[in-house]
């Protein structure tokens, strides 16, 4: 009856965005987990079917784990950076959501964000430059040696940690401001008759009570550090134009593995790798922080 | 000195602090801009200058003449702006029936969502490709769409805010009334919507206008390519003009900044409607 | 009314689909390169085609290197759409013609290639597998030192080196350095960074002069032939300059670019770099000279795949024009990448522009190599690459050979297990 109409609609109307979803997320994950028990060279027709020898190979392959390390060094640098920045920034700019600048600290807190990925890291790329960059320039100014920030293993992945949070960080105060907006004001008024100050309350009560928004954006954040790829590319790149020490991450190392060496099994294996890693952490992210301080 | 001149002090001291930041996150940009103008031997002088000394419109024309940066900014604004109608469109359906129709199957659904939206892209992105040659759509905005057609957190995003400010009893009033669910959906639901449409819009149009990895393989030719894709492909070159590049990537850095700046009100409405607490 | 709106929005949506989409037609043919500067040549061979061809619409898409192999790989393997004409090195075109993916040439080319006045049998090698003609030769890549003799007299050198001994003597000699002893021009610039394969491929060409080779052949098979003396002394070379004397760091300013600067005084590279220093440094005073034992060749072909066959008759017909005297002369002359073809009178340009003598006019025991075409070859300088890239870093090598012997012997393991997971390592 009308239970049964509603049934029916919403399953129609539900369908396309399903059958979309299905073709162009579902299958090729489906077909990626498959591809990794194979060998295929991208050319040939035949594909055998290899078992977990992918994988195998995979965790004896030192740039694999290079790429891994790197990337997870990013990624988690990038959160561990973003979170609190974004969070402390979020809090100042809340407290002055009544000055005529707040509209301006919105806009240009994100404009990092917004902006298209290549013309950023070049920006950035300059910046770094160990012969012409105004950083280096700076830190001699200051009476500091030059450093070669985007030859040097560990620099220049700090270099990228960088370029990734200062792109996260819009987004994170974002949220976090939209989480401020959100919180009871009788509490904290509470806690001001109680003699707290504002450092205090936010410490001990904003903190707490922003659980679920850090949780979505330490997803969030620790997700597209897992993915970064574009950064790398440009920032890191080691064209012969514009040299630096390539920093080898995941996606580039998969894209590597399928395009110039021709092995699409080995690629999906890491795929499936990357894929394990980031539902790992999503499900170790939510056990950590949605149990406690969430409503 | 009393309560309230000490709040305008620490007031005051906050908003310098938030100046001081913000410029210096704008700074890379800025300098970027600079840079366009430079000459091209300006650009190897140490120290290095932050303005131009000797500006010069030299870069910006070589950048409009001699590479196809207009069609490529067309690529771009066309794949984003039909990446973010289907995105709404999708969205809003999936969203408003997976949050007011909660039947079981329904329920399956949004978890299979849920659950390929932790998965990056890239993870798929080479069967899917295969599927897009199939289909012949290389080298087409049809074929970029298909990477960019549904976005999981979109639906999330309606569903939240369809639960939370969408009353059952509304609904039920119309359909009491006699009206049919297409309707109650164009009518009652999508009105109440728009906050969190607008900000969903503005969302897709910037992932899809930063797009990268996958416009890298599904372009290959040079007049297709997308912003992003084409900038890229000027540093390949052997020896690289860091002034014209910096000046191709200020010319596609201006538009969406102007667009964000004018949209970012929606944005952040949209956003804070959607009632982030789950 | 809802079903109105929605078919409107379709239609203009296909619209909209199919203004984005760019294809050629039917008499359209496509070049996809991988050196940006070989566009004009292109163009003027298209437009000697004009007369024969008056519908052909040549178009010329040369990207980055590494990009080109992306967009090859992916085109081959899902087929392209239009008729496009490859531009391959040999031994990465050898991988697609094994799978079928590269047809045979038509007979009049196979004629064309296959006739010695026209190539050399080494060129001619390259474009054949088992005997086949699959493409056209069309020029290569090979190496020769260039020097900035104003430098070298101001360092009171006369000449340039001839021996690996004197390549060090002159690089500690002609190395610039600040206050701090820092250099500030290097003497010798070498390839420590840039690109996976081709920091490889310079070390071998360096590897090569000391009598040592990456891939030693055995029958139809292949092992590491890195991790000896000749190796060591190689490897040496490179962690003496980087880490010992300091004659280059990896993060100077390097290869042409620098060199066109005044930030370097020699460096060795290919003859494309004589072009590009004519547009961007005309007054540069340099001289070239031949290296000590040999160089890298790397031939470059021009291969035909996909479209329909009148298009595909006229890429051919592109790819015999591309070799015609004329052009291949105006190629060398404005590019500067130097021609395979035989019987052309290229004495004109090196009058006119004397460093390409080094590329042309060569010792009688030169020894020429080229990278095997083997499918892993591109996995194995990539990898290979990597472990020089790290020893380069490490100060801890300098003076420690058997630390530098290590280095080489664990490398080479890696590259005998990619050997063998391709199925061709040498017992």
């Amino acid at each position: 009856m009308l239970r049964r109409k509603q049934f029916w609609f919403a399953i129609m109307a539900i369908l396309p965005t399903f059958a979309i979803f299905g073709w162009v997320r579902l299958f090729p994950i489906i077909e990626t987990l498959r591809l990794s028990m194979h060998e295929w060279n991208l050319l040939s027709k035949n594909k055998p079917f290899v078992g977990f020898q992918n994988f195998i190979e995979l965790f004896g392959d030192n740039q694999f784990m290079d790429a891994l390390t790197n990337t997870a060094v990013i990624a988690f640098g990038a959160m561990a950076v973003t979170i609190p920045m974004s969070m402390v920034l979020a809090a100042i700019i809340y407290h002055r959501t009544r000055s005529r600048f707040s509209g301006f600290y919105e806009t240009a807190v994100f404009i990092p964000h917004v902006v298209s990925l290549v013309p950023a890291a070049m920006a950035w790329k300059w910046i770094f430059d160990a012969k012409l960059g105004p950083l280096n320039a700076i830190i001699m100014g200051l009476g500091g040696d030059a450093l070669p920030w985007l030859f040097d293993p560990v620099l220049s992945v700090i270099c990228i940690i960088f370029l990734v949070s200062w792109q996260t960080l819009g987004y994170g105060v974002l949220i976090y401001l939209v989480g401020f907006r959100n919180l009871p004001k009788s509490v904290f008024e509470a806690a001001q008759l109680d003699g707290a100050n504002g450092f205090q309350s936010f410490l001990y009560m904003s903190v707490p009570l922003l659980k679920p928004i850090t949780l979505y954006v330490s997803v969030v954040t620790l997700i597209s550090g897992f993915n970064v790829y574009a950064q790398a590319y440009v920032l890191a790149s080691d064209t012969q134009g514009a040299p630096g020490r390539q920093v080898r991450v995941l996606v580039l190392d998969m894209l590597e593995n399928s395009f110039q060496n021709f092995r699409v099994g080995y690629a999906a294996a890491e795929a499936v790798i990357l894929l394990s890693i980031v539902l790992l952490l999503t499900m170790i992210q939510f056990g950590l922080l949605r149990g406690k301080g969430g409503r | 000195m009393s309560a309230t001149d000490r709040a305008r002090r620490t007031n005051f001291l906050l908003d310098v602090t938030l100046f001081v930041i913000c410029i210096l996150l704008l700074t890379p940009l800025i300098l970027l801009i600079a840079n366009g103008f430079k000459t091209p031997q300006e650009m190897l002088v140490w120290p290095p200058t932050l303005f131009p000394k000797d500006p010069t419109l030299e870069n910006f024309h070589k950048v409009f003449t001699e590479t196809p940066l207009l069609r490529w900014m067309l690529n771009s604004f066309l794949f984003a702006i039909l990446s973010t109608v289907a995105i709404v469109a999708t969205s809003a359906l999936a969203g408003y029936i997976i949050g007011k129709f909660p039947f079981r199957t329904i329920n399956i659904i949004f978890i299979l969502f849920l659950a390929t939206a932790i998965i990056p892209f890239e993870v798929y992105m080479i069967p899917l490709y295969f599927q897009v040659k199939a289909l012949g759509l290389l080298n087409s905005v049809g074929g970029l769409l298909v990477g960019y057609l549904v976005m999981s957190f979109g639906i999330f995003l309606i569903r939240q805010n369809v639960i939370a400010s969408i009353p059952d009893e509304l609904l039920e009033a119309a359909r009491i009334d006699g009206a049919g669910e297409l309707w109650i959906f164009w009518y009652v639901v999508l009105p109440l919507l728009r906050g969190p449409l607008a900000a969903l819009a503005v969302l897709a149009f910037f992932q899809a206008w930063t797009a990268f990895a996958w416009p890298i393989i599904v372009m290959t030719r040079k007049k297709s390519f997308t912003i992003e894709v084409g900038l890229a492909n000027f540093q390949s070159a052997y020896t690289v003009d860091l002034s014209l590049l910096s000046a191709a990537s200020a010319a596609v850095m201006v538009p969406s900044v102007l667009a964000f700046v004018l949209l970012r009100r929606n944005f952040v409405e949209g956003i804070a409607a959607s009632g982030m607490k789950e | 009314m809802t079903k109105s709106i929605r078919s409107r929005a379709l239609k203009t949506a296909v619209g909209l689909l199919l203004a984005g989409t760019v294809t050629a037609n039917a008499q359209d043919v496509v070049i996809w390169g991988g050196f940006p500067e070989l566009t004009g040549y292109y163009e003027r061979v298209a437009e000697s085609l004009s007369g024969k061809y008056p519908d052909l619409n040549v178009i010329v898409e040369p990207i980055g290197l590494r990009d080109h192999e992306k967009r090859v790989a992916l085109g081959l393997s899902s087929g392209l759409d239009d008729a496009t004409i490859l531009e391959l090195i040999g031994s990465t075109a050898n991988r697609y013609i094994v799978n079928d993916l590269i047809q045979p040439a038509p007979e009049g080319v196979s004629t064309f290639v296959n006739d010695d006045s026209n190539f050399e049998a080494f060129f001619q090698e390259t474009a054949k597998v088992n005997g086949t003609v699959y493409g056209v030769p069309v020029f290569r890549g090979q190496g020769a030192l260039f020097y900035n003799t104003d430098m070298l007299a101001a360092a009171g050198l006369e000449g340039p080196p001839t021996t690996m001994h004197e390549y060090d003597e002159y690089a500690a000699k002609l190395t610039q350095r600040d206050a701090d002893g820092n250099p500030t021009v290097s003497g010798w610039s070498l390839r420590l960074s840039g690109g996976g394969g081709g920091i490889a491929e310079k070390f071998w060409i360096n590897l090569h002069q000391y009598g040592g080779t990456l891939l030693e052949k055995d029958g139809d098979n292949y092992r590491a032939g890195y991790a000896n003396e000749h190796g060591l002394a190689a490897l040496k070379q490179y962690v003496d300059a980087v880490s010992g004397v300091k004659t280059v760091t990896v993060e100077m300013p390097a290869d042409a670019a620098a060199f066109q600067r005044e930030q370097t005084a020699m460096f060795i590279r290919e003859s494309w770099v004589i072009g590009d220093t004519a547009k961007k440094a005309p007054d540069l005073n340099y001289k070239t000279a031949v290296l000590p034992r040999g160089s890298i060749a790397l031939p470059v072909n021009l291969y035909v795949s996909g479209g329909s066959d009148e298009a595909q008759t006229a890429a051919w017909d592109f790819a015999i024009a591309a070799n015609e005297p004329e052009h291949l002369i105006w190629m060398l002359d404005n590019v500067g990448w130097l021609p395979n073809r035989s019987g052309v009178d290229y004495s004109g340009v090196v009058a006119a522009k004397p460093q390409f003598g080094a590329f042309v006019d060569l010792p009688e025991d030169y020894v020429f190599f080229t990278l095997p075409s083997i499918e892993p070859i591109n996995e194995i300088l990539t990898r290979f690459a990597a472990h020089l890239v790290d020893a380069y870093a490490d100060e801890s090598l300098v003076g420690n050979d058997a630390a530098m012997l290590e280095v080489l012997k664990a490398s080479a393991e890696e590259t005998n297990k990619i050997l063998n997971r391709a199925g061709i390592l040498a017992k």
